[in-house]
């Protein structure tokens, strides 16, 4: 969003209405704030009632510029205007929500839904909120029920690829025996092949490219192996071609991750490389383009190449994302044969992932890199 | 269910990103961020009696 639509110019006519806050979740200073409103995914948004501190609204993952200017209506009305009958409902779902309660605030969605009116207009963003509420609950069967029965109200809207995708990937965490599973997962993959095939135009790009991976994951669990690759290499082909129509150098690295996933999945790290290179001479002071080449070279299994991207990339890293490059840092050892080094660079991130405050310090890492370290010769 | 599939498998597995928003294009020219800085966001919205929009992002 940082590239597409935070610069749109008809945003600019919201500028005196919120006080804008960019919250870099990495930078230490942060913690406190991010001790008070946990992030759970990347990105987040934020609507804060200055006065009680407290969310009044928050969004999780991207939205287009009309998405998100309806997020900045419901977050004034939310904190400016009493809410009555089933706005306030929905109030109390987002401050749930908005509190990271998912399985009140999932409750608390569905009594919204169940008093909306027809044609109700926060109707999209209440069933977004509810499905990743559940998701995170792991109720799989809810989160496909819900996708299922919205499906069809939203189908031309731009939350199609979200509903669409969490359908699917939700039929796909049932249990093998669930007698709706095979139907729903039938179901969704129609309406995920459908979007790809016929991409709307108020479909966010990264949305489709979310909608790409649920069915990569759908062919995965058809045991398909044939099927699979040429689901990835659509995605590719996609992904290249939004890269290639992007204005900017920004706009353009800003699919080097989902790209770089395409093409580890595809066994084709080496189609990373350019991308990756170019990215790097773009954006001299990002460490993201030379640790994702220390991720791509690893699998190429040019051990040394990747040591070296992993040296730029660590001399500029910071925050939590740093531990991330050191795990992958000592996979890099480890696969060359040097067990002593994988496990000194192990011991190193798990003394810098304990040294993080609250707010930024990760028990299910830190847990993570210990049985790790355990395993390890 | 995506967003938690991407997430564990992306961070998890790949080390590469969870997120198309990150790149290090500022969008502060359109409208006013002010960056990292809680504490001055929020006597700013108290003084003005308007709420805070927050963009919690991470460079990757």
């Amino acid at each position: 969003m940082r590239a597409f639509v935070f610069t749109d110019p008809s945003l600019q006519r919201h500028a005196g209405q919120f006080v804008w806050l960019s919250i870099n979740t990495e930078r230490a200073e942060n913690a406190p704030f991010l001790a008070k409103y946990p992030v759970q995914a990347w990105p987040s948004f934020f609507v804060i009632d200055p006065r009680k501190e407290t969310v009044a609204i928050r969004w999780v993952g991207g939205a287009t510029v009309p998405q998100l200017e309806k997020l900045l209506a419901d977050g004034r009305r939310s904190v400016h205007a009493p809410e009555r009958g089933v706005a306030e409902a929905l109030a109390r779902a987002d401050r749930l929500y908005g509190g990271s309660k998912n399985a009140e605030a999932a409750e608390a969605y569905r009594e919204a839904l169940r008093q909306a009116p027809p044609g109700w207009p926060q109707y999209p963003r209440a069933v977004e909120s509810l499905l990743y509420a559940l998701a995170r609950q792991h109720d799989a069967k809810g989160c496909a029920r819900t996708a299922q029965e919205a499906y069809s109200k939203l189908a031309h809207t731009p939350s199609a690829a979200n509903v669409a995708a969490s359908g699917l990937d939700c039929s796909l965490d049932l249990p093998a025996d669930d007698p709706d599973r095979a139907a729903l997962i039938s179901e969704f993959t129609r309406a995920c092949r459908d979007l790809v095939a016929n991409p709307p135009s108020y479909v966010a790009a990264d949305d489709l490219s979310s909608v790409y991976q649920s069915l990569v994951g759908e062919r995965e669990a058809a045991h398909d192996a044939e099927g699979k690759t040429q689901v990835l290499s659509d995605w590719a082909l996609f992904l290249e071609g939004v890269a290639a129509r992007a204005k900017s150098p920004e706009g353009r690295s800003a699919f080097d991750s989902h790209r770089l996933t395409a093409y580890l999945m595809l066994n084709a790290p080496e189609r990373a490389i350019p991308m990756l290179d170019a990215s790097e001479r773009d954006f001299p002071d990002d460490y993201n383009p030379a640790a994702r080449l220390a991720v791509a070279y690893k699998a190429m299994k040019r051990y040394d190449d990747a040591l070296a991207a992993s040296d730029r990339a660590l001399a500029k890293a910071y925050g939590p994302r740093k531990i991330l490059i050191l795990n992958n840092r000592a996979d890099i050892y480890a696969a060359r044969g040097d067990s002593a080094a994988a496990r000194r660079t192990i011991e190193e991130a798990l003394r810098f992932a304990e040294a993080f405050p609250a707010g930024q310090r990760s028990d299910t890492q830190i847990a993570s890199l210990k049985k790790k370290l355990e395993q390890m010769p | 269910m995506k967003k938690r599939a991407f997430l564990l498998f992306v961070l998890a597995a790949l080390a590469a990103s969870v997120s198309l928003a990150s790149t290090s294009a500022s969008p502060r020219d359109v409208l006013p961020f002010i960056a990292d800085d809680y504490p001055k966001a929020l006597a700013a919205a108290r003084a003005r009696s308007v709420p805070i929009f927050v963009e919690a992002w991470a460079p990757w």
